[in-house]
């Protein structure tokens, strides 16, 4: 028996060692949002992004970093206050004097600098040097002057990863600006695409897509891109919107942390609600 | 038992890994990227046998998939092929022809392929669009260009001696 077990090892163990660890891999793959996995990705990540941190910022122009960094949180705020004003337009258009809507506070910007980008063309993440030392929290959006980024995706002490819109894991319900009519959005591995949307919806190139309110994750709306093609028109009862997004993934270097997580807002809430009965 | 080799490709892979992250995304044409750690592996399986390409390959896709955030597991399956691949060619007779000649640039191909196809399954990249031009853009062009750079590093490689 040991001498079979012994030949067959000597015969064919490169298929063996092959198979052991393809078998390894997919238990890993099943073991992914453990908490122990997501521990071990914090710290591998945390500390090779330190390094990698010193090494990106050989490619930056010292002098001119802070300026840079100060006039694009200005347009970030800028960029953000536009995108509140244009729905406090159309809001207002159709609830004039029926509804008192409350200012929303100012929301805080995290400033952070890229310091690594994935290999992948799927799954796009982003390493950014920012980190739950300076506040940053899983599901916090992550915009740069143009619009909507991603989601921060894992956190370690002072760098973060972030899911871009390019990764085919994250999905987020957007809407039209024009019509209001709400899909969900995603990367399909080509183009970021609006799934399902009824053929009753009037879409049409050129409209602006914002983050809707309805979202789990983005509080209010953020700029998102343009309808760049409907697709699937002749055939299904759903077409397939493609989306040009506004933030170029492949240039952008710096980024805002938008210091606020939506569905805790609302636990946050409701807890208190609670409390009061 | 552990040899210089094995620590050696194992701490080269960080360095390759930082241009990889930095470097190499201001070389993107039209998101199509080369992967350097590919090159590594495949020079590794070839020198160093087809159980040590597997085992290496293992070991680079777990580190990749826990320092970029990838899905844990895509990485892996795919560089453990890939470097399964590549030790095919590895033969002690034929190594130094392998790897100072553009036959290993053509290896890099091959396990590149093999490599970005896997990737690109395990990101359930949208199967319902045009198979081939997926494949064509997925895999093909990423290998392609990965291999170019593999040529390129064939420049610098010291030929053999004659004696």
């Amino acid at each position: 028996m040991i001498r079979f077990f012994l030949s067959l090892w000597e015969n064919f163990k490169e298929y063996i060692v092959l198979v052991v660890l393809l078998i390894a891999s997919l238990f890993l793959l099943s073991q992914n949002n453990t908490a122990g996995i997501q521990r071990v990705r914090t710290i591998a990540f945390g500390t090779f992004a330190s390094i990698t941190s010193v090494f990106s910022d050989m490619f930056s122009v010292g002098s001119l970093k802070k300026e840079n960094e100060e006039l694009r949180r200005t347009n970030a705020e800028m960029m953000l206050q536009l995108s509140r004003l244009r729905e406090y337009g159309i809001t207002n258009a159709d609830l004039k004097g029926l509804l008192a809507l409350k200012d929303s506070s100012k929301f805080p910007l995290i400033p952070a600098t890229i310091v690594s980008k994935s290999l992948s063309k799927s799954q796009g993440t982003v390493t950014i040097n920012a980190g739950s030392n300076q506040g940053v929290k899983i599901g916090m959006p992550i915009i740069s002057d143009k619009g909507l980024a991603g989601i921060v995706y894992s956190v370690a002490n002072n760098y973060s990863i972030a899911r871009t819109l390019n990764n085919v894991d994250l999905k987020i319900t957007v809407k039209s600006e024009r019509t209001r009519e709400n899909a969900v959005l995603k990367w399909n591995g080509d183009w970021l695409v609006m799934i399902n949307v009824p053929k009753t919806f009037d879409l049409r190139k050129g409209d602006r897509i914002v983050s809707s309110e309805i979202s789990s994750i983005i509080p209010f709306p953020l700029p998102v891109g343009v309808v760049y093609e409907i697709g699937n028109v002749q055939q299904g009862i759903f077409n397939e919107v493609k989306i040009q997004p506004f933030v170029d993934f492949q240039k952008v270097e710096n980024l805002f942390i938008l210091g606020i997580v939506k569905s805790k807002e609302i636990d946050n809430i409701e807890l208190n609600f609670l409390k009061r009965q | 038992m552990i040899r210089a080799y094995h620590i050696i490709s194992i701490i080269l892979f960080f360095p390759i890994l930082l241009v990889q992250t930095t470097v190499i995304p201001l070389l993107v044409i039209d998101t199509v990227l080369p992967d350097l750690i590919l090159i590594l592996l495949v020079y590794y399986s070839i020198t160093q046998g087809q159980i040590y390409g597997s085992v290496l390959g293992f070991v680079y896709g777990f580190l990749i998939d826990i320092i970029t955030g990838t899905t844990l597991g895509s990485a892996m399956i795919a560089k453990t092929l890939a470097g399964f691949t590549a030790g095919y060619f590895s033969s002690e007779n034929k190594k130094d022809q392998y790897l100072i000649s553009y036959n290993f640039a053509l290896i890099v191909l091959v396990s590149s392929l093999i490599d970005s196809t896997i990737n690109a399954f395990f990101s359930s990249v949208n199967f319902t669009a045009n198979i081939f031009m997926l494949f064509f853009q997925f895999a093909l062009l990423p290998a392609i260009y990965t291999a170019s750079l593999a040529l390129l590093g064939m420049i610098f490689y010291p030929k053999r001696r004659a004696f």
